[in-house]
C-alpha cells in the first residue's frame, strides 16, 4: 500500500492508496503513529483513495482514535466514501471520528 | 461488486460442446468404417463365388474345345459381375480368353488349343490375394489331354463412400439434435451455473487472501444462489463489524474504568493541564499534557516536571517559579524542532492555584503551531498584497502627474498616459477582486451566479487584453480558438477571473522571446482550456502546493516577480465551484501547461 504524505501548514495529511485491509494495516498504522508523534497529533487521514475497509482496517482506525482520545485529540478523516461511511454507521463507530468533506476543511479545523 | 462466474460457465459450456462434438464425430467414423469393411467382405465373397463358377464352366468348355464360347463366357462374366480384369492363359503366355483383349498383344492370342504344352513351364498357382481396393484370384484349369491353364481375375472391391450417405446423414441429424438439446439445457441452466461459478471464484479469492466483502459479492441477477451468497457475506460482515464495535466499546469501557467524570472531562481537552506543587512535582496531568511532554501519565505522577521539558525558556520559567522569583500568571511560547518528540509551537501558561502563596501552580500547554503558520501566512499575504496594490497605484499617480504637467499640449502623450492609467486601474481592480474573493472563500460565503457566457466574446476580450501586453514583453501569444465557440452556463466574472489568472501567470513567468499558447477545446460534455507556456517551469515540490492560498513557489528566479499567491488558489476554487478542475504539468526550464476543465452541456451558439 502506498501512503502519500503531504504537509498543509503545520498539518500532515496522509492519503493511503488502496483498500485498508489485512496486512496493509500494519504499515499504515506505523506511519500514522510516526506522523502523529512528529506533528503532535496534527494529522488528517484523507480517505479519498481508500475504496473499502475490512475489520482489521476498522480496528486500526478505532485503536488510533482511542489512543488519541486520551489526549483530547480525535482522528480527523476527510473524503470518506459512501461504502466506508456506511460501515462506520452500521458499527456505530462514526461518532468516534471527526469527519470533514475535504482536506482543506480538515486542516482549517486545527485553527 | 464484481461480475464473477462468467469464465467458469463459458468453460463448462465449451467443454460440453467439444466433448459432444468429439463423441458424435468418433461414433460416425467408427460406424462408417465398420459398414465399409462389411461391404468389402461381402463383395469379396460374391466375387469368389462367381470366379469358382466361372472356373468350372470355363474348364468344361475348354475340355469340349469350345474356345469361342469360353471367350463369350469370360467377357459376359466380367461385365455382368464386375470382375475387372478376367483372363484365361496358357502356361506359355498364350491368352485363351480375356475381358479386355486390348491389354494383351495380338500375337499372344490362342485361337485353338495346341495339342500339348509343357506342364513345367510357369505352372499356374491356386491363390487369392486381397488388398484394400482389389481382390486377385488365380485358379488352375485342368484341360484333359493338354495340361493346366490358368484363370486370373483381378476385381475391384472398393466400396464407394456415397453408399453410406444415408448413414452419414442419420448420424449428422443425431449429432445436430444432441447439440441443440445441449444448447437448450445449457441455456436453461446457465444462470445457475454462473451463480455456482461466481461462488467458486469468490471462494478461490478468499483462499487467495481476499477479505473485503465488497470484492467478494456477486451480482444478485444470478439468482437465488447469488442472493444467498451475498446474504452470507453481509451476515459475516455484520458479525465482524459488531465484533470490532464491541471490542472498541469494551476497550473504551476499560479505559474509563476508575476514572472520575472530572478526569474524563480533563482528558477530552485539547490543552494539556499539569498541576504541580511548589517543588514542581506533578500532582495531576491530563492526556494532552502527557502527549506534549512526551511521557506516560504514570511516569509524570510525582516526578519533577522539569525533567520532561525540552525547551530552555520553559525550563527557566519553571525554575523561576520553583525558586519563588515568579509567582504571577505568565505565558510564554516555546518552539520545538525535534522530529522524534514532535515539532511545533507550544503556548505554555503557568498560573497560581490558590491565592495564598503556597507555590502550587497549574501549567496549561497548548499547541498553537497551526495558528502560528496561518498567522505567518496572513502576514506574508498582507505584505504581498500591499506591494501588489502599491505598484499600480504608484504608476497611476506618476502618469496622472505626467499628463497634468506635460500632456496639456501634447495629445499623444496624454493618450499614452491615459492608456497606462486605464490598464493599471484594471490591474488594481483585479487585485481587489482577488482579495475580496479570498475573503469570501475564507468566510464560506463565496458562491457563483450562473448565466449565459458567450465564450466568443470572452476570448476576444482576453485576446485583445493580452496581445498588447505580450508585444511589450516580446512574447508570442497564440489563441487557438475553434471557428465557433458555444455559450455555456457559468459565472462570467469568475470564469474570466480564473482565465485571467492562468494567462497572466503564463505571461509573467515566461522570459522575453518565449511563447504562450492558449488552446480552447469545446468538447461535447466539457470545455477545456490549456494554457501552455515556455516559461521557467515549476518544480515537483512546488506543484504539490501551488494551489494553496498565499503559497508562492520557492524559486529564486521569481523573487523579483510580484504576486500575491492567491491567483491559482482562487482560479481552482472558482473552477471547482463550477464542477471542474485545474491541473498542472510542468518541468523546470521547459515550461508549464495548466489545463482548466469545466463540465456541463454546451449549447452551440
Amino acid at each position: 500500500m502506498k501512503i502519500h504524505e503531504q504537509r498543509h501548514g503545520a498539518v500532515m495529511i496522509l492519503r493511503p492508496e488502496g483498500p485498508l485491509v489485512d496486512q496493509d494495516v500494519v504499515p499504515f498504522r506505523q506511519q500514522l503513529n510516526n506522523v502523529r508523534r512528529a506533528s503532535l497529533g496534527r494529522v488528517v487521514v484523507d480517505m479519498s483513495t481508500i475504496p473499502f475497509i475490512d475489520s482489521k482496517g476498522l480496528e486500526t482506525l478505532v485503536e488510533v482514535t482511542r489512543e488519541m482520545a486520551d489526549s483530547g485529540q480525535a482522528l480527523r478523516l476527510c473524503n470518506v466514501n459512501e461504502t466506508i461511511r456506511e460501515v462506520l454507521e452500521l458499527t456505530e463507530l462514526s461518532p468516534m471520528f471527526e469527519h470533514y468533506a475535504d482536506a482543506n476543511s480538515a486542516v482549517r479545523s486545527f485553527l | 461488486m464484481l461480475l464473477r462466474g462468467e469464465s467458469t460457465v463459458a468453460s463448462i459450456g465449451i467443454a460440453l460442446a467439444v466433448i459432444l462434438l468429439c463423441a458424435v464425430g468418433a461414433s460416425a467414423w467408427w460406424a462408417i468404417r465398420t459398414l465399409r469393411e462389411d461391404a468389402q467382405h461381402a463383395e469379396a465373397d460374391r466375387i469368389r463365388a462367381v470366379v469358382a463358377m466361372l472356373a468350372d464352366s470355363a474348364e468344361s468348355m475348354m475340355n469340349a474345345g469350345e474356345l469361342s464360347a469360353v471367350r463369350r463366357l469370360v467377357a459376359d462374366a466380367a461385365r455382368e459381375h464386375g470382375l475387372g480384369q478376367c483372363t484365361i492363359m496358357l502356361p506359355d503366355g498364350g491368352v485363351v480368353a480375356a475381358s479386355d483383349f486390348s491389354k494383351h498383344p495380338a500375337g499372344k492370342l490362342v485361337m485353338s488349343l495346341p495339342d500339348r504344352w509343357s506342364a513345367g513351364l510357369n505352372p499356374p498357382a491356386d491363390q487369392t490375394a486381397v488388398t484394400q481396393t482389389t481382390l486377385t484370384i488365380d485358379r488352375p484349369l485342368t484341360i484333359n489331354g493338354h495340361g493346366l491353364a490358368a484363370l486370373h481375375v483381378q476385381a475391384p472391391i472398393e466400396v464407394s463412400v456415397s453408399r453410406f450417405w444415408g448413414a452419414q446423414a442419420g448420424l449428422g441429424v443425431i449429432g445436430a439434435g444432441s447439440m441443440l438439446a445441449l444448447l437448450l439445457v445449457y441455456r436453461h441452466s446457465r444462470a445457475r451455473l454462473r451463480a455456482v461459478g461466481a461462488i467458486r471464484e469468490a471462494l478461490l479469492a478468499i483462499g487467495a487472501g481476499e477479505g473485503a466483502s465488497s470484492a467478494l459479492a456477486i451480482s444478485a441477477d444470478l439468482g437465488a444462489e447469488a442472493s444467498a451468497w451475498n446474504q452470507i457475506l453481509d451476515q459475516s460482515d455484520k458479525l465482524r463489524h459488531d465484533k470490532v464495535a464491541e471490542r472498541a466499546r469494551e476497550s473504551l469501557g476499560d479505559r474509563r474504568r476508575g476514572k472520575s467524570d472530572l478526569d474524563e472531562a480533563c482528558d477530552v481537552m485539547t490543552q494539556g493541564i499539569v498541576l504541580v506543587d511548589e517543588k514542581m512535582r506533578c500532582k495531576y496531568a491530563n492526556g494532552a499534557a502527557a502527549v506534549f511532554l512526551h511521557a506516560d501519565r504514570d511516569q509524570l505522577h510525582g516526578a519533577d516536571v522539569r525533567q520532561f521539558v525540552k525547551t530552555e525558556n520553559v525550563k527557566t520559567l519553571l525554575d523561576d517559579w520553583a525558586s519563588g522569583r515568579v509567582r504571577q500568571r505568565t505565558t510564554i511560547e516555546a518552539e520545538r524542532g525535534d522530529a522524534h518528540f514532535g515539532e511545533g509551537v507550544l503556548r505554555v501558561s503557568i498560573r497560581p492555584v490558590r491565592r495564598e502563596d503556597t507555590g502550587s501552580a497549574m501549567l496549561v500547554l497548548e499547541d498553537i503551531t497551526q495558528q502560528r503558520v496561518a498567522e505567518e501566512a496572513r502576514h506574508a499575504f498582507v505584505a504581498h498584497a500591499t506591494h501588489e496594490l502599491r505598484t499600480p497605484l504608484t504608476n497611476i499617480r506618476l502618469y496622472v502627474e505626467t499628463a497634468l504637467d506635460d500632456g496639456e499640449n501634447d495629445a499623444v502623450l496624454r493618450a499614452k498616459c491615459l492608456n497606462v492609467i486605464n490598464s493599471e486601474s484594471r490591474r488594481l481592480e483585479r487585485i481587489v477582486n482577488d482579495l475580496l474573493s479570498t475573503a469570501e472563500i475564507e468566510s464560506g460565503s463565496f458562491s457563483i451566479q450562473r448565466d449565459d457566457v458567450h465564450l466568443d466574446a470572452l476570448f476576444a476580450e482576453l485576446q485583445a487584453d493580452y496581445e498588447a501586453q505580450a508585444a511589450e514583453k516580446h512574447l508570442e501569444v497564440t489563441f487557438n480558438l475553434p471557428p465557433k465557440l458555444p455559450v455555456i452556463q457559468a459565472d462570467r466574472d469568475m470564469i474570466t477571473l480564473a482565465l485571467h489568472n492562468l494567462i497572466s501567470n503564463a505571461l509573467k513567468y515566461t522570459p522575453e522571446g518565449g511563447k504562450v499558447q492558449i488552446n480552447v477545446d469545446p468538447g461535447e460534455h466539457s470545455l477545456t482550456v490549456d494554457v501552455i507556456d515556455t516559461g521557467i517551469g515549476i518544480s515537483d515540490q512546488d506543484q504539490e502546493r501551488l494551489f494553496e492560498k498565499f503559497y508562492r513557489a520557492q524559486d529564486k528566479r521569481i523573487t523579483d516577480i510580484t504576486g500575491s499567491g492567491l491567483g491559482l488558489a482562487l482560479a481552482r476554487e472558482v473552477v471547482r465551484l463550477h464542477g471542474g478542475d485545474i491541473t498542472v504539468q510542468s518541468a523546470i526550464d521547459h515550461g508549464s501547461t495548466f489545463s482548466m476543465t469545466i463540465p456541463g452541456a454546451a449549447d452551440a451558439a
